[in-house]
């Protein structure tokens, strides 16, 4: 067949805004003026600044999210290909160093409405009971405010709103199972669960994922085709974009895209008082707002607190514990490339599709703290080039003929803890970027826990790679992810933010993105701030004005609101165990 | 230039056929994947993505940001970076114009090693280098010396065990990411293209339609099966080492900088 039946697939011909090929934003978008004193200014429309805007839009508030990238056309701005999907990452510069320097752009960092939701693989597992509890157990890191137990509702809440595809038995951590049905092996899956199997370990397989396996409301199910961290087209890959934005739209929140905040300004009371930024055009504007909520991710976060320091902050906002930038995470993320005599195909099929977490938790009888899972990844042509020149030093016609074999190649990535280290951290450089402001430097060291860790999880996983019949083995340093740099905790000492993302310094300034968390497990972390934006949301609708015309700060926790999920998406089908 | 003339290969630039120890011709598509054409597929992609693919294959940007001398210098070095001599005139991948634009448009990778010069600059002061130790050893300039002399100076920067001469750059700039910044550039736009694609045998872009045989590395109906060749890379060639040499690479290779998970 040369061309599908009644010619070529052609590109939308309304005026309609796509969220994928069904979903359409169909109502006009509210629009504050700058002056109005909006109830909540969001910084930041990325996986939790998404899930704020929802809540905080169908509670009734006055919203506006800002956001420096666009605010994405899936069909029109989109693509099925890996070098025309630069525009889905930060790509502006950051300055990078230490003895183990973190790569970020594609590697972690996404621009755009839905940030790095659009461009993560969607692995979506929950934290261990024990990852909130690391220091009483093991005596590193340090302990979560909150318990498993107080994010566990959440949890459940978000893994119908995306939803989540996996088994009906899930055995790590807290037990639990998946409403949505676990998506058919590709072969990095059946790799995975070859070499698991062979040697005894336990394999999840088809998720924990945020992947439609069926069609959902106007979503449809995956097409396994791949590009998942191109962005997903299809729109069966949950990203805020397409989850939370249109019900926060419709509930009234306005998006102001491609606006670069710039200062978040302090006003009388030692109370923020708005949001300077830059448009598009790179004139700068100032919106005002009762409260505003930082959701910039790990770098941007901490480099627009230290960017907006005054008199009376002068280390920058929030940041009086002198913590804000420190302890920056990310986990290891060393993959595994294993080469097999028969075809493996692995574009095929999403990257996140089977894991295994028997490794998780501690083992006394290794000689370091904490664990790491093992998960699939499916490198497309151009990543697969890089990672063998990484593992295997391949250039020229050596590049050439290992690339020739790219079929059949195989690869698994460990996802280890790295614990978080107060000298690990994002400051300003001298350098400024396009619009004047100082640019990030981000300095990141291993410890020796780290090094152990990461060298036991690549053994294992080489060693699961070789009982899946692998006759070729190399692997890629690397890290994956990026959490921390304004910890939340309950000493203003030694924390940014308190358990529900309010900055122990100004009452009406809160941070909620991945840069709260005090440590971060070996669970890929976007279902836990998406989890921990819908649990700030219940405790900012709890306290209603209060948030905006006093310093109290009510400790309260909220209840539970699963009305507030998006239309349809609220059910009792979590299944439980025990 | 026009583009054909810079990829005059010579004979003894050709891989080699095992069984007969002569060149092997070259072709439309090296790779095991003969007759497969992910182009012949594209109106089944959406509209977005056939005018990105279409783009990049017939509209190869100029030279902006190199000048002449530093053009020809930098296509020579991808031309070991990424050898195309197997390819035939017609069907070679631009590498070089797709540097230079993303060099002119100052695009990064969103991030700069803090001991790196800003990429344009680590680009010029690499050149630079390559014709200092060009010189050192072989008192000639690197667009002069032999094919295998070539090879061996840039197997050398690989190694980061560089040829004297250029002692003055690489004490300012770390040798391995240089070769880290150039050789990912290089695959980023080889790899990039559909005839690549063909080579490799990857399916190419595949939204709306979808794949429907996931499992053991089976074809979908467009797609082909895989029917090796054997090859060895031409004798001037110093970047096809025996599996011995990676290994020794593999014990504890440099971070990588791709974004998987």
């Amino acid at each position: 067949m040369k061309a599908p039946i009644g010619g070529e697939f052609a590109a939308p011909n309304d005026h309609k805004h796509h969220l994928g090929p069904m979903q359409r934003l169909d109502a006009p978008m509210h629009r504050y003026p700058e002056n109005e004193d909006v109830d909540y200014l969001i910084v930041g429309v990325g996986a939790a600044g998404g899930v704020l805007l929802q809540r905080l839009a169908r509670a009734g508030f006055r919203v506006i999210g800002l956001e420096a990238g666009p605010f994405w056309d899936t069909e029109r701005d989109w693509v099925s290909d890996e070098k025309g999907s630069h525009q889905l990452y930060w790509e502006d510069m950051r300055i990078t160093g230490g003895a183990n320097p973190l790569v970020f752009g594609a590697n972690n960092s996404g621009k755009g409405v839905g940030g790095g939701s659009v461009h993560w693989a969607a692995f979506t597992p929950r934290f261990h009971p024990s990852d909130f509890e690391v220091y009483t157990r093991d005596g590193v890191g340090t302990d979560w405010p909150i318990s498993y137990w107080d994010l566990k509702p959440y949890y459940e809440l978000l893994e119908l709103e995306m939803p989540v595809a996996g088994p009906a038995w899930y055995p790590w951590g807290d037990p639990h199972g998946y409403a949505y049905g676990a998506h058919p092996m590709g072969g990095v899956g059946n790799t995975l669960i070859r070499g698991c199997t062979k040697l005894g370990i336990g394999v999840s397989a088809g998720g924990p994922v945020a992947i439609l396996s069926g069609s959902r409301n106007d979503r449809p199910h995956c097409i396994y085709r791949g590009f998942c961290i191109q962005g997903c087209k299809v729109g069966a890959k949950a990203s805020t974009l397409i989850t939370h934005v249109p019900d926060a739209v419709a509930n009234g929140a306005e998006i102001r895209d491609r606006s670069m905040a710039n200062r978040i300004h302090l006003g009388k009371d030692n109370r923020v008082s708005g949001v300077s930024y830059f448009d598009r055009e790179g004139r700068e504007h100032f919106q005002k707002a009762k409260a505003v909520i930082v959701s910039g991710y790990a770098i941007e976060t901490p480099r627009l607190l230290l960017n907006s320091a005054c008199d009376g902050h002068q280390k920058g906002l929030a940041n009086s514990s002198d913590t804000v930038g420190r302890y920056l995470m990310a986990q290891a993320g060393t993959v595994v490339l294993g080469r097999f005599d028969e075809l493996v195909r692995m574009y095929k099929a999403p990257p996140a599709h089977a894991l295994t977490e028997e490794f998780y938790e501690t083992d006394p009888k290794r000689d370091f703290a904490r664990g790491f899972a093992i998960q699939t990844v499916g490198p497309l042509p151009i990543s697969f080039a890089k990672q063998m020149m990484a593992a295997r030093g391949a250039w020229g016609w050596g590049m050439r003929r290992v690339m020739m074999d790219y079929n059949h190649w195989a690869a698994l990535g460990l996802l280890g803890e790295i614990l978080p280290w107060p000298e690990n951290r994002v400051t300003l450089a001298d350098e400024r970027d396009q619009w004047g402001i100082p640019v990030a430097h981000i300095s990141f060291n291993l410890h020796d826990n780290d090094k152990k860790l990461i060298a036991f999880a690549k053994n294992k996983t080489e060693e699961v790679m070789r009982a899946a019949g692998a006759t070729e083995i190399a692997h890629e340093a690397r890290y994956a992810h990026l959490v921390g740099a304004a910890r939340m905790g309950s000493d203003p000492a030694t924390s940014v933010v308190d358990r529900y993302g309010r900055s122990h310094d100004i009452a009406n300034l809160f941070v909620c993105d991945g840069s709260v968390l005090p440590t971060q497990g070996s669970a890929n972390p976007g279902l836990t701030i998406q989890a921990l934006a819908a649990r700030t949301a219940d405790y900012l609708i709890s306290q209603g004005a209060s948030v905006f015309n006093s310093d109290k700060r009510d400790m309260t926790a909220p209840p539970v609101r699963p009305e507030l999920s998006p239309p349809g998406t609220h059910g009792k089908g979590v299944p439980r165990f025990g | 230039m026009p583009p054909n003339e810079r990829f005059n290969a010579d004979r003894e630039r050709l891989p080699i056929d095992p069984r007969t120890d002569l060149p092997l011709p070259p072709r439309t598509q090296p790779g095991y994947y003969p007759g497969f054409s992910t182009l012949s597929q594209q109106s089944f992609w959406d509209a977005a993505t056939r005018e990105v693919v279409r783009k990049r294959v017939h509209e190869v940007p100029p030279i902006r940001f190199f000048n002449s001398e530093e053009a020809r210098l930098m296509q020579t070095v991808c031309e070991h970076l990424l050898p195309q001599d197997d390819r035939d005139a017609e069907h070679k991948i631009p590498i070089l114009p797709f540097i230079d634009e993303r060099l002119h448009h100052g695009r990064t990778p969103g991030y700069r090693f803090e001991d790196m010069p800003p990429d344009g600059d680590a680009y010029r002061l690499g050149l630079q280098a390559i014709e200092q130790m060009s010189r050192a050893n072989h008192q000639r300039a690197f667009a002069e010396i032999s094919w295998r002399e070539q090879d061996e100076l840039l197997k050398s920067i690989h190694d980061a065990k560089p040829l004297s001469g250029a002692e003055e750059i690489w004490k300012g700039m770390p040798i391995h990411r240089y070769w880290g910044l150039v050789v990912q550039d290089c695959v980023e736009m080889y790899y990039a293209h559909p005839w690549a694609w063909d080579e490799v045998g990857f399916g190419g872009p595949a939204y709306p339609r979808a794949y429907m045989r996931l499992e053991r590395g089976e074809a979908e109906p467009w797609e082909v099966e895989e029917r090796r060749y054997e090859w060895k890379a031409p004798p001037v060639s110093a970047s096809d080492p025996p599996e011995e040499e990676i290994a020794a690479h593999k014990g504890d290779p440099p971070a990588g900088q791709g974004g998987t998970h």
